[in-house]
């Protein structure tokens, strides 16, 4: 095997698709959909902006006890108010009927609504008022505006969740679910424009030139590579642009499991890159024209699909179940499910390193047998290679 | 020997036996041609020859010894179904084949454009292929074969769909190769160029080589010679008792006649018909040596 010729077929695959106008346009997306959703996120309007628009009616209602109204609404509501002094109640009803005020508030005290109370307007003015109440009687009962203050120091109220995870379960899972989009993309991607460079040899016939030069092994490697290493920057550049903007924005509140999901994402999507641009390269290496690669593209789908399922399942609901423990150690499903259950941090650290491990092997055995199978098929021309005649050259037999 | 020499290849792709038998050899320095009916085992033989299809027996050898990866790099290929990347420029694309041969990137880039130029391309350099005529492709696809400046060259049907001027070309650069040291072996329909070019050639017809030799030699073997009379007057009646009359311009008569037929003889009583204006009598030409060998 010739490193120096892997490298040569590597380098020409990487610059003849990163220069082709399509793979720009969508990793030119991927990436600024990484950068600009947290800086979005950032920039957007936050809870305090975003709040509930109420409208109050007063009916000769002092600015002291406005004021009060307005101190309690803060980061819970946004208040605007009307000046109903001297209105004829009628008018104040019809204009509560009309929707131009959300309630109105008299020197009763009283408040009055259209049909029906709302709990959480009623909630901030009851308190205001009953503080401006505790604030008048302090003064009567002869208290000092130190003693009145500590009377009204508002008591603090601690939240607590009986699951530590769900706090930042929703960050999680979004993170997952995004890295488990990457890690079924990026290889359908890629292992596609591999196979499509293997039947563009083959129909094109330049194949019987580079065989001239060229053993078919160290073909299909420096193929595997160079794309798998297009795959793996793509991979890169988009998960450093999300992780650059998210420090960098302070968009959210990133938990642990989700730093220790990023660099087993990483990993595995590079380990599914070999695995499924191998098993694309296969597969192109069986037909002899493009169109006809949809006849044999169908078996791969099924480990991916399955794969993405499991690992869905896995991302919403027990990532800790049977199946998904057994799909994380097949080659085929396990990058899909290794970076799903890290994050769910529903995974033991010997399940990891058997999962890569299994991983890696899986692998090296794909990449023999497709390699024993490509000595055989690159020059068939002609119908495509049937399975039956697939599994005999996997098996190591010759074809005729 | 020095150069190439194949003995005893057969291959049998299912039930078909594609080759039975076939012998060649390409000496250093020398043009062989390759002939042979579609089918004959022509393309097949020079994929054994490159290791692109494992030979069920014979060998292949080069200098006398087994032919290896690291001999391969030194061949120049050009195959029948003309191969190339529709979508890279053209100084890319022989560059990058040169590279895979074994050069450097510096030497594979220099070489690039010599040989864009050499083939009347240096212009169109940063085109892609797919913008080229057909004629041009195959200009570059020779560039390809030539860039490593190969020891042997397989050529597979060089001259098949090429223009007069692209011909001319192509056969000035075969010559220069073998000038340069190089072996060169190529198939060829055109059996007038193969004539022309080859000192040496090798016949095949069902998987077997039917026939080796200089072309004097194969043209020498043949059982029959072309006996050509052009008449001062009238055309007689007169025709060789063996032989066979072939469709002639007016004021001429041609014969074959058996190999064994006595020339002077025959010119004898040719002269005591009629009036001789002039004779030739000569063994047929590859065309014919070549169908006479495999059948019409």
């Amino acid at each position: 095997m010739s490193w120096t010729l892997v490298k040569e077929v590597a380098d020409r695959e990487i610059r003849t698709r990163a220069r082709t106008k399509s793979f720009r346009v969508i990793t030119g997306i991927l990436v600024a959909a990484a950068i600009i959703g947290p800086i979005v996120s950032a920039l957007w309007p936050n809870s305090g902006d975003d709040l509930r628009q109420v409208t109050v009616g007063l009916v000769d209602v002092d600015e002291t006890t406005r004021q009060q109204i307005v101190a309690f609404a803060e980061g819970n509501l946004d208040l605007t108010f009307q000046d109903y002094t001297g209105v004829p109640p009628a008018e104040v009803d019809q204009a509560l009927s009309d929707g131009d005020i959300d309630v109105a508030l008299d020197t009763g005290p009283t408040l009055v609504w259209d049909r029906e109370t709302d709990f959480e307007i009623a909630g901030v003015i009851y308190t205001a008022l009953q503080q401006q109440e505790v604030l008048v009687r302090g003064r009567v009962l002869g208290l000092g505006e130190g003693d009145i203050a500590q009377l009204l120091t508002p008591l603090q109220v601690e939240e607590r969740f009986a699951d530590e995870l769900r706090e930042s379960d929703g960050v999680v899972e979004g993170v997952a679910f995004l890295g488990l989009m990457l890690a079924l993309n990026i290889p359908i991607l890629f292992g596609q424009l591999t196979m499509m460079s293997v039947v563009e040899e083959k129909s094109t016939r330049v194949i019987e030139v580079l065989l001239g030069h060229i053993r078919p092994r160290t073909l299909l490697l420096g193929k595997v590579l160079g794309l798998g290493a297009l795959g793996a920057g793509q991979l890169l550049v988009v998960v450093g642009g999300l992780t650059a903007a998210l420090l960098l924005t302070s968009a959210l509140d990133i938990p642990a499991s989700v730093w220790r999901f990023m660099p087993i994402l990483v990993v595995s999507t590079l380990g599914a890159l070999a695995v499924y641009n191998t098993l694309f390269a296969l597969l192109g290496s069986l037909v002899s024209r493009q169109e006809d690669a949809s006849q044999v593209i169908v078996p791969v789908f099924i480990p991916i699909l399955g794969g993405f399922l499991a690992a869905n399942g896995a991302l919403v609901g027990d990532a800790e179940s049977a199946l998904a423990k057994v799909l994380t150690l097949v080659p085929l499903t396990a990058p899909m499910l290794l970076p799903v259950r890290v994050a769910r941090d529903a995974i033991a650290p010997w399940e990891i390193a058997l999962s890569l491990g299994l991983l890696v092997v899986g692998v090296l055995v794909l990449i023999r047998i497709a390699g024993r199978v490509y000595e055989f098929t690159l020059l068939h021309t002609g119908s495509r290679v049937g399975w039956d005649q697939l599994l005999r050259l996997s098996r190591g037999a010759a074809l005729d | 020997m020095e150069g190439l020499r194949v003995e005893g290849l057969h291959k049998q792709f299912g039930d078909i036996v594609a080759l039975r038998g076939v012998d060649l050899e390409v000496p250093r320095r020398q043009m062989v041609g390759f002939l042979g009916p579609n089918g004959a085992g022509k393309t097949t033989t020079m994929r054994g020859i490159l290791g692109l299809v494992a030979m069920d027996a014979g060998s292949v050898t080069w200098d006398g010894s087994a032919i290896t990866d690291e001999d391969r790099h030194h061949i120049g290929y050009m195959p029948q179904e003309r191969g190339l990347y529709p979508g890279m420029k053209v100084h890319e694309h022989i560059a990058y084949i040169g590279r895979l041969a074994g050069l450097d990137r510096e030497t594979a880039d220099r070489r690039a454009n010599d040989w864009a130029e050499r083939v009347g391309l240096s212009e169109r350099g940063n085109d892609p292929i797919q913008e080229l005529s057909t004629g041009n492709q195959q200009r570059v696809q020779l560039a390809v074969a030539l860039v490593h400046e190969p020891e042997l060259m397989i050529l597979d049907e060089p001259f098949a769909g090429l223009d007069p001027v692209a011909v001319s070309t192509l056969s000035d650069v075969m010559a220069e190769q073998v000038e340069r040291g190089a072996s060169v072996v190529f198939s060829s329909h055109q059996l007038d160029l193969v004539q022309d070019l080859a000192e040496h050639v090798t016949i095949v017809a069902g998987g077997e080589t039917q026939a080796t030799g200089t072309v004097t030699e194969l043209r020498n073997r043949s059982t029959h010679r072309r006996l050509e009379i052009q008449w001062a007057g009238p055309v007689p009646t007169w025709s060789p008792p063996d032989g066979e009359a072939q469709d002639a311009p007016p004021g001429v008569s041609r014969f074959v006649v058996p190999a064994e037929s006595d020339a002077a003889a025959l010119i004898a009583q040719a002269s005591s018909a009629g009036t001789l204006a002039a004779v030739s009598y000569e063994p047929p030409d590859l065309a014919a040596v070549f169908l006479e060998l495999v059948g019409s």
